[in-house]
């Protein structure tokens, strides 16, 4: 019963457009004040300590670390290097944005980022080479969404805070699952274009690859900064996200010098101001989940799954259902947080891994991100290409369909998910 | 005029705490690093093993909670929080001004609420403690409040960020909502010009305004 009034209370408070922070918190408080004797005084305490965890400390760092590298030149460099490897078979700027989109996911943690950042530089030249720029709005909003599964991610932080996962295991196992459907993206991307007779680039002799290569080292770099400082132990991932931030700064204001130091401050609000929206939904969420927990729904809610039968298949399968439909009306963040208190008891239940259950989340938030009304790269990318959102909406089709029959490989081939951090001895 | 000098003060408080959270875990770990591996010059090696960085972490995290407490009541001047505005933005104009007055009257309810809380615990916890030793009154017996792990701070000082940050919020709230009531403005945040690029506003996560409203 309190479940019912939670979660209708939840849902009402959510749809009237209020921020979702809000409405968590004010589900919180309103069900303890009315219907139970938990001290209300309890909940200002939760509102501090929800988020006095240094793992969380990973989120605003990566934000400060994107929001600099979004500026120009470590895209327009990444681009130029992945251009000179792919741009000589068909659709070579469209595959060339699928794997400058895939390597600028790797020094970056939010996919909006990183259709932004190459987006911006890549839809123009792929329209002034005769493009339709329908193709390429669709190939660079799709491809941005790899930003979120590449390693460093700040949803897969998202998951590991409220599932008391760990970071390292999460970001090496999205490592795989990144360059598969950075290949398969580039798949759909060359068959489109080699049915609808898109133009090639010429072939880059090795030697413009390797200068290619060179100039874009500086952002290539900050990969291994970050995945090998976790890896080696040399830092927690927190403190890698810090490193990464210092290293970008270094990089946009003293090598490339897109930046100058006037310009920081402007950076440091705006990312002040994003990370604080996203911790300010976690402290909310901690105490959702706090509610949830007091009136034992997780385990009321993982009784029922096996006692209805459900399976490991059918549960994976109506998670993925469950996700897909509330990534129509949510962003990524919001969604784990309310969800994983719930889902992840009942995973763990069955037998799942956690990391595997964490990737296939985030792969279902990808896709989120490009269905509408809300997927927050469809509307980047149409301000980009100034398509229309219904456009945009049918303009990522072809690569969509792709990202569903990844989500299936993903669903039910945890290898994939697992190898790399079991191979590297990070998980139990 | 006041209310500009509240709106500066607010971005360069938030910018600060920003870049020292970045610049103090950058020297820990440097630290970290330096102190652990072998140095030409001895002396520097020693200074820095005797150099104790351990209380970094913590004000990180507080740092971060400040930033995060006065950030989110930046957000609501910037219009940056998200929700599910699929509904209200398919509504007539004078329904989803309702609406939209309704959730922000919920915020600022909300922050009340929350910041009422905050200072009854902060004024529990060591402050009503502090008052009456500083005022020279008798204490009691008014507890002193505990202390931090590593720095010894006195938690209610760090505490202290709920009552201000969520009645600044509380305000903010407040003021958008009149600010809306008169003009059919909203602040919009667009997460595409944060980012480099300059347009685009259209997404169900923040409420339309009434620009254009008949």
């Amino acid at each position: 019963m309190s479940t019912l009034i939670i979660f209708v209370l939840l849902v009402a408070l959510m749809l009237t457009g209020m921020p979702i922070s809000i409405s968590l918190g004010l589900t919180v408080l309103t069900f303890l004040y009315v219907l139970t004797d938990v001290p209300v005084e309890a909940v200002a305490l939760k509102l501090f300590t929800g988020i006095e965890k240094f793992e969380i400390m990973a989120i605003p760092f990566f934000i400060l670390a994107g929001n600099l590298l979004t500026h120009g030149g470590v895209a327009k460099r990444m681009i130029r290097f992945a251009t000179s490897l792919v741009g000589h078979w068909h659709g070579g700027l469209g595959l060339g944005a699928v794997l400058a989109c895939a390597l600028f996911a790797a020094v970056s943690g939010s996919s909006p980022a990183t259709v932004v950042a190459i987006g911006s530089i890549m839809l123009p030249a792929m329209v002034k080479a005769g493009y339709p720029m329908r193709f390429g709005a669709g190939v660079v909003a799709s491809s941005g969404a790899l930003g979120i599964l590449i390693p460093p991610s700040i949803v897969m932080v998202m998951y590991a805070v409220s599932t008391d996962s760990s970071i390292g295991a999460l970001f090496m196992a999205g490592v795989i699952p990144g360059l598969i459907l950075a290949v398969m993206l580039m798949f759909t991307t060359w068959y489109r274009a080699k049915k609808l007779g898109y133009p090639r680039e010429p072939r880059a002799s090795w030697r413009e690859r390797f200068t290619a290569f060179r100039e874009s080292i500086w952002g290539l770099l900050l990969i291994v900064v970050v995945m090998g400082g976790i890896y080696s132990g040399l830092f927690t991932p927190t403190e890698a996200a810090a490193m990464s931030a210092v290293y970008a700064f270094i990089v946009v204001v003293f090598v490339y010098k897109d930046l100058s130091i006037k310009d920081i401050p402007k950076v440091l609000l705006s990312s002040a101001n994003m990370s604080a929206m996203l911790l300010y939904i976690i402290t909310n969420a901690v105490l959702f989940s706090f509610l949830l927990t007091y009136e034992n729904i997780p385990q009321a809610a993982a009784e029922w799954m096996l006692t209805a039968g459900l399976g490991v298949i059918g549960f994976l399968l109506a998670v993925n259902l469950l996700l897909l439909l509330m990534g129509n009306f949510m962003e990524p963040s919001s969604i784990i947080l309310i969800t994983a208190p719930i889902l992840f008891p009942i995973a763990m239940k069955l037998g799942i891994d956690p990391i595997h259950f964490g990737i296939m989340i985030v792969v279902n938030m990808e896709i989120g991100m490009i269905t509408p009304p809300v997927g927050l790269n469809l509307y980047v990318a149409s301000g980009i290409s100034k398509l229309g959102l219904t456009e945009m909406s049918v303009a990522v089709v072809p690569w969509l369909l792709t990202m569903l029959v990844f989500l299936m490989l993903i669903t039910y081939v945890p290898e994939i998910s697992l190898w790399l951090p079991r191979t590297l001895g990070m998980l139990s | 005029m006041p209310i500009k000098i509240l709106d500066r003060l607010e971005e360069i408080f938030i910018a600060l705490l920003m870049a020292s959270a970045t610049l103090i875990t950058f020297i820990a770990v440097v630290h970290r690093y330096l102190a652990s591996s072998d140095l030409p010059i001895e002396s520097v090696q020693d200074w820095l093993v005797q150099l104790d960085l351990s209380w970094a972490q913590e004000l990180t995290i507080i740092l971060f909670v400040w930033m995060a407490k006065f950030g989110a009541a930046y957000g609501v001047r910037t219009g940056i929080h998200v929700g599910v505005d699929v509904l209200i933005n398919r509504l007539g104009d004078q329904k989803r001004r309702f609406f939209i007055l309704f959730g922000l009257f919920a915020g600022a309810l909300f922050t009340a609420a929350i910041g009422t809380l905050g200072a009854h615990f902060v004024w529990g916890n060591g402050a009503h403690y502090a008052w009456l030793s500083w005022q020279g009154l008798d204490i009691g017996d008014v507890p002193e409040g505990p202390v931090t792990p590593d720095l010894e701070w006195p938690t209610w000082i760090v505490y202290l960020a709920i009552p201000l940050g969520s009645f600044l919020m509380c305000f903010r709230f407040l003021q958008v909502a009149w600010h809306f009531y008169g003009s059919g403005d909203l602040p919009h945040h667009d997460h595409g010009f944060v980012l480099g690029n300059t347009d685009g506003s259209n997404d169900d996560m923040h409420p339309k305004d009434m620009k254009g409203a008949k």
